[in-house]
């Protein structure tokens, strides 16, 4: 059974943020929810500042505390390692949220995708409201809905539940990479059987030394992150008294 | 009129109102589940607020009561069986009212089936539902037991130790909920249990208090001699309790303003957050120091009016207490969070989480009051 991992290489990442749009897409995911996000960070002041962008997901963790936290088990881990959520199981408490060391997971606090449910037409008789756009354009609450989606977890989580990325588990089911992946145009995104000694993403941890965020925790995870984007130079110096 | 159509008529006033309050607290959760707990005003930051805080304070009063009640059910110290059952059945309305909070603040209560058909052995929640649900079912089949005259059978004291045992251990669960969150430090690890169960212990005796003066107040019976006794010294019971959550408390000020953990120094910034003189929070001044203050001096312990202030201050304290660990450990988002939130996230609880903490207390207070009515709860073996 392969055990799947990911690699961002942040040289090569532009941050583009093509990831987090092809993620969305792909899962249907709801306004002010992040299944692919970033931290931005500013060091230094001006003129000697720096931008720091490190995209971050779901870490499937091995020692995942929101697998362990969670009462119903609507919160585990399949045998390739993907942490996965099951919104029927959900109660809605919330501990994986709270537990997870990552800010990933978010919870419906509504039905998904309000603005897409309003029947509301701005001009009686000549616009669609969003409603009938989404009839006509044949989605599901959604116009681009990805019906694909629903072949692992529900297309669109119903509101009390919370949800977070799988790692297209849907997509690697067929032998696709996960969304993010597949859209980085940089190439950023590695994906693979961290299990295999031959596959990519164990050849690029062996080549450089990776690190993962908050990796004190003992938590494992299997986002890891290798080199650094840095155009700046500088003149050799020794510094001075 | 006469004295009793007044009393009929503030008797069917008081069930009103706690009716009028139920059925606009059902309104209220009817509207969180039609149409989401965006109702509250929580975010992916502040996850749980005020009904969570009101589930813990409940929950917890519920637990200190059942270790009270089990020093004569338990530990045989028979002078304070004229109380015991009226002890048992405190805990079992407000362990009632808890789980009116807790449901309410659940995003999809219909899927609690799943504590049963997939039980998670490695998760607090869990252990916490199961004990607490546990000690419900227990306490009732006790106090079923009491009412039948049933008072040292073997049955009758097994399920008090069961009881007990489950009071003990429910508030370390809640305790280590937050404890082992590895990633939020400033809930103190293991300690947090700790101060769960002193927590509990003096929640509920201040209850007990609070409970047997405004009893007494709105029958009008005059305590007996051994009543008064019994009062005596569960006063003591609460000044001791008050001494230790004090303690730990001026424990958990000293580490925390010692200690140069980053998570720390930023805890620091929103530690008080219903305010606060020097290094002391309003609540710890007003709901812990005051009180002890108050009873730690005889003549005025000995004052009803006093033990009266004394455990309403603590009671309404330990809540706030229970706000400012809960807010202030989640205060901050984590991770990508802060992208979208502000680094610093304020909360004022929404009408809906006060109605949903109104409508927890009214399901405590019109379980007491008909309690009081129908289950004869001043009785004690022959």
């Amino acid at each position: 059974m392969p055990r799947y991992a990911m690699v961002i290489d942040l040289q090569r990442c532009v941050g583009c943020g093509a990831c987090s749009i092809a993620c969305r897409s792909e899962n249907n995911v709801p306004d002010g929810i992040y299944w692919s996000n970033k931290i931005t960070e500013t060091s230094g002041t001006f003129p000697n500042v720096r931008y720091h962008y490190i995209p971050t997901l779901c870490n499937h963790c091995d020692n995942a505390p929101c697998v362990r936290g969670c009462p119903t088990r609507a919160m585990h881990k399949l045998d390739n390692g993907i942490t996965m959520h099951d919104p029927d199981k959900c109660i809605g408490c919330k501990y994986c949220e709270f537990n997870c060391p990552y800010g990933v997971i978010y919870f419906n606090w509504r039905n998904a995708h309000p603005y897409w449910r309003d029947e509301t037409v701005l001009i009686e008789g000549c616009t669609y409201s969003p409603a009938d756009m989404t009839r006509k354009a044949g989605g599901k609450i959604l116009p681009n809905y990805n019906p694909e989606r629903d072949e692992t977890l529900a297309g669109i989580r119903p509101k009390g539940v919370v949800e977070k990325c799988t790692f297209c588990d849907h997509r690697i089911e067929k032998g696709l990479l996960p969304a993010c992946v597949e859209a980085c145009p940089a190439d950023a995104r590695i994906f693979g059987d961290i299990s295999d000694p031959s596959s990519e993403v164990r050849i690029l941890l062996g080549k450089f030394r990776p690190f993962r965020l908050r990796e004190q925790l003992g938590t494992d995870p299997h986002v890891f992150y290798i080199r650094d984007f840095n155009p700046a130079h500088y003149q050799p110096t020794k510094g001075g008294v | 009129m006469s004295r009793t159509t007044v009393s009929k008529g503030l008797y069917g006033a008081w069930l009103g109102l706690l009716g009028l309050i139920i059925v606009a607290g059902l309104v209220a959760g009817i509207q969180l589940f039609t149409k989401g707990h965006y109702l509250f005003n929580t975010n992916d930051v502040i996850l749980w607020s005020l009904p969570l805080g009101v589930y813990i304070f409940l929950a917890l009063t519920s637990s200190g009561l059942t270790i009270l009640a089990s020093i004569p059910l338990v530990f045989e110290v028979r002078k304070y069986e004229p109380i015991a059952k009226r002890l048992v059945f405190l805990a079992i309305a407000t362990l009632l009212g808890a789980f009116v909070s807790i449901g309410l603040e659940l995003g999809n209560v219909f899927h609690m089936i799943y504590i049963m058909l997939s039980p998670n052995l490695s998760s607090p929640i869990w252990w916490m539902g199961f004990i607490y649900s546990v000690e419900l079912v227990i306490l009732i089949a006790k106090l079923w037991r009491l009412h039948i005259g049933d008072w040292h059978s073997s049955l009758s004291r097994l399920l008090a130790i069961v009881s007990l045992i489950a009071a003990i251990v429910a508030p370390l669960m809640i305790g280590s909920i937050f404890g082992l969150t590895e990633s939020r430090v400033t809930y103190f690890g293991p300690v947090m249990s700790i101060y769960c169960l002193l927590m509990a212990l003096l929640s509920g005796t201040a209850l007990c208090l609070l409970y047997h003066f405004i009893h007494s107040t709105v029958t009008g019976s005059d305590a007996s001699e051994v009543t008064r006794g019994i009062y005596d010294d569960f006063t003591r019971i609460f000044s001791f309790a008050l001494g230790t959550v004090i303690v730990f408390t001026l424990l958990k000020i000293a580490i925390e303003s010692a200690t140069v953990v980053p998570d720390f120094l930023n805890y620091r910034q929103y530690a008080q957050i219903l305010g606060g003189i020097g290094k002391f929070n309003t609540e710890v001044i007003l709901g812990l120091i005051l009180p002890f203050i108050l009873m730690a001096i005889p003549s005025i312990r000995s004052v009803p009016t006093a033990r009266l202030i004394a455990a309403g201050l603590t009671l309404v304290g330990t809540l706030a207490m229970h706000m400012e660990i809960l807010l202030a450990g989640q205060s901050r988002p984590v991770g990508p969070k802060a992208e979208q939130y502000p680094e610093v996230i304020a909360y004022a609880p929404s009408g809906y989480e006060w109605m949903v903490l109104l409508l927890s207390v009214a399901v405590v207070l019109l379980l007491y009051t008909l309690g009081e009515r129908y289950l004869k709860l001043e009785t004690a073996p022959e």
